[in-house]
């Protein structure tokens, strides 16, 4: 078996101890990898209805097989757990040296079991794992504990960490890398500060296990100087995916003050023009040759990586247009650990929830000051606002009542990023089956749904393209690991993976081939919800209710007047579930379960719910 | 007729400018303003009128907010 090393890294936190597990080449070939791997590991080895941030839980760290190569932008890890936030399957990707140097170390995976006594940092190299004394850092920000582990192992060391959120169990808490990266938005940095393990440092030495070395050198190579090549030709990463937020603007998709509109006057404040402008340093994954981590300097004189999820959520998601503000909310969020994207839909949400009276407290949209100290409360689950807030926006909205809910922005718990579909039916339904809960990195449909169809319309087409999308960019390129953004972004094709994937593993894949892959492992993903939620049915599968209100109609703008419809909606979904072969709750059927190969995990499934 | 163009991205880098308000010819079409500001294919970048999508073939009328920007997929 090439491409793969075969072993994965099992740890228990309780006991302290360690051990290798190989895997099969059958494992390997019908799960790839990454989010592959992790799906079908906290699958199989979870108990359904254990709690998240117990003892019980796991936390999964994974590699594709064209991770951490010398190629484009492979410098990406999954991390997953069973969700605090959802209850239901979690993952984010990072980018991080801990990609190769788990690799080099001779692991495709690493599984953390048990929790320790005490606060914990756990060392792995080539021939070791040790459990080291994590006591100096707990508390700390992920900044200085970066720092402090880059004084102690070097700056090449491979490191995830968590900040002060997830060691208090904020239910969003990220865990984080290098500068100014950070990943699991449904809560994997919580899961780790459940463990008390406040961060994994990895080192290895030892070659990538390749079929065609010479041939992967060669191709990465000159693969690595033309991605790079078209980035300089379209000037793509003089903005990076700000770019995004004027075009959102334009298009009525902006989130602003809680998603009640749709676009706003003085979001060109802070748009991609204006943060190139303002960008005092750029930052990178390892491998990456089109740099999207634009740094400017917030109100401290501190350095903030912004991106357009932060950026929009931080900014006029909360009536802030000033890049100075949104860059220190940002800072406080990526030091803390907090994922930014949930972070500015709890602020938000909060602000519109004590504007509308639901809840006590003087924050308001545009409180800059105010923002900065809830956010403080949340890291640290201080008073009662803080803790209810740590909680995630549809707890939130339990706990305060009076109708709050329907202006909670989030889908199966998970809040929203940063595109305002009150309008935009397929990028709806893409955050309403998003198998993590509300997020666009599954499927982005609104440039098609803007220019290529009617933006109106709740076509097949639409559920078809939110399909192929979910497969390129959730199933292959979150199996083989590897960033999407030289094919999104500078139209790097996609051809190109399945030829890494072939020089390292020595296989002779077409891209087509990836496809049944990327449906086996959403069809499993909803497996892993069902057995946590049984009695579940389609309305998992729509998003917020504030998008149906004609009452949250913008008043004018290119949209006065339009919101989405629950019976368009509903029909758009069943062309989703009709085309995966899913039931009228939205679960794989039998039929569909067997053709994928998950025979042996629907009988698994069948133990704690129906099939159809 | 005076329209304006907002651009988008790195398009903004690549043709100089980010937003300005342009005098066209009467009739002129979405791609033909597309051809006059350096992009002769229409298929590379995504092009809306007044926030909503505008095919090639479309007349550009006096007033519009043209936004051009280059077909990114949100991250």
């Amino acid at each position: 078996m090439h491409g793969w090393t075969g072993q994965i890294l099992r740890v228990d936190l309780t006991t302290r101890t360690w051990r290798r597990e190989p895997f099969t080449e059958e494992f390997a070939l019908t799960w790839i990898g990454g989010r592959g791997f992790a799906a079908k590991i906290l699958y199989d080895e979870l108990r359904p209805g254990i709690d998240p941030l117990g003892p019980e839980s796991k936390l999964v760290v994974a590699v594709g097989p064209i991770s951490g190569i010398s190629a484009p932008n492979t410098g990406k890890t999954v991390v997953a757990a069973k969700s605090p936030i959802t209850g239901g399957y979690g993952d984010g990707n990072l980018g991080t040296r801990v990609t190769e140097k788990l690799r080099k170390a001779g692991f495709d995976a690493l599984i953390v079991e048990g929790r320790a006594e005490r606060p914990t940092l756990l060392y792995i190299d080539d021939e070791r794992v040790e459990f080291l004394p994590a006591d100096e850092i707990w508390g700390r920000g992920t900044y200085e504990t970066n720092d402090w582990i880059y004084a102690r192992y070097g700056k090449g060391a491979g490191v995830l960490n968590i900040g002060q959120a997830g060691e208090n169990l904020v239910r969003y808490a990220v865990v984080r890398s290098m500068e100014g990266r950070a990943g699991g938005r449904p809560g994997m940095g919580a899961v780790m500060g459940s463990k008390l393990l406040k961060a994994i440092v990895v080192k290895g030495s030892q070659p990538i296990p390749q079929a065609f070395p010479a041939e992967m050198k060669t191709l990465g190579r000159d693969d690595l100087r033309a991605v790079h090549a078209l980035d300089q030709k379209s000037a793509w990463s003089k903005q990076g995916t700000t770019g995004v937020l004027g075009w959102c603007n334009e298009v009525a998709a902006l989130p602003v003050n809680n998603f009640r509109e749709s676009h706003h006057p003085e979001a060109w404040r802070v748009d991609g023009e204006r943060l190139a402008a303002a960008t005092v340093a750029v930052y990178g994954c390892p491998n990456c040759t089109m740099q999207c981590g634009l740094a400017m300097l917030d109100d401290q004189g501190r350095e903030s990586e912004l991106d357009y999820e932060n950026m929009g959520l931080l900014g006029p998601n909360l009536g802030l247009f000033d890049i100075a503000q949104v860059a220190t909310l940002n800072y406080m969020c990526d030091d803390y650990g907090i994922d930014t994207i949930s972070g500015g839909g709890v602020l938000g949400f909060y602000a519109d929830a004590v504007e509308r009276g639901a809840a006590a407290g003087d924050l308001r949209f545009g409180d800059f000051a105010g923002f900065k100290r809830v956010l403080t409360a949340i890291a640290h689950r201080e008073g009662e606002a803080g803790d209810i807030l740590a909680d995630g926006t549809l707890r939130a909205a339990r706990a305060f009542g009076h109708g709050s809910e329907a202006y909670a922005m989030q889908c199966k718990g998970l809040e929203v990023s940063a595109y305002n579909c009150k309008f935009i039916p397929g990028m709806a339904l893409a955050f309403g089956v998003s198998p993590i809960g509300a997020h666009h990195k599954e499927s982005w449909i609104i440039s098609y749904e803007i220019q290529q169809t009617p933006r109106e319309s709740y076509g097949r087409d639409k559920a078809q393209k939110v399909i192929d999308l979910q497969r390129i960019r959730g199933g292959l390129f979150e199996a083989i690991v590897s960033c999407r953004f030289p094919w999104i972004e500078v139209g790097w094709g996609l051809e190109n993976y399945p030829k890494y994937f072939n020089a390292i593993t020595g296989l002779d894949w077409e891209l087509e081939d990836f496809w049944p892959t990327s449906d086996r492992i959403y069809a499993l993903i909803k497996l892993f919800w069902l057995r946590e939620f049984p009695n579940t049915d389609r309305k998992a599968d729509y998003p917020p209710h504030a998008w149906f209100d004609p009452a949250n109609a913008d008043t004018e703008g290119p949209i006065a007047g339009r919101i989405l419809e629950y019976d368009k909606y509903d029909a758009l979904l069943q062309h989703y579930y009709d085309i995966r072969g899913y039931d009228r709750r939205g679960i794989p059927t039998r039929e569909t379960l067997e053709r994928l190969g998950l025979g042996a995990e629907a009988k698994a499934a069948e133990e704690h719910a129906t099939l159809t | 007729m005076r329209i304006t163009v907002k651009l988008i991205g790195g398009l903004a880098h690549r043709l100089g400018f980010g937003e300005q308000e342009r005098e066209v010819p009467a009739g002129t079409t979405a791609g033909g303003l597309l051809t006059a500001l350096g992009i002769p294919d229409a298929r590379t970048v995504i092009t809306t009128r007044n926030g909503w999508g505008i095919a090639p073939d479309e007349v550009i009328e006096e007033g519009d907010r043209i936004l051009v920007s280059p077909p990114f997929s949100g991250g």
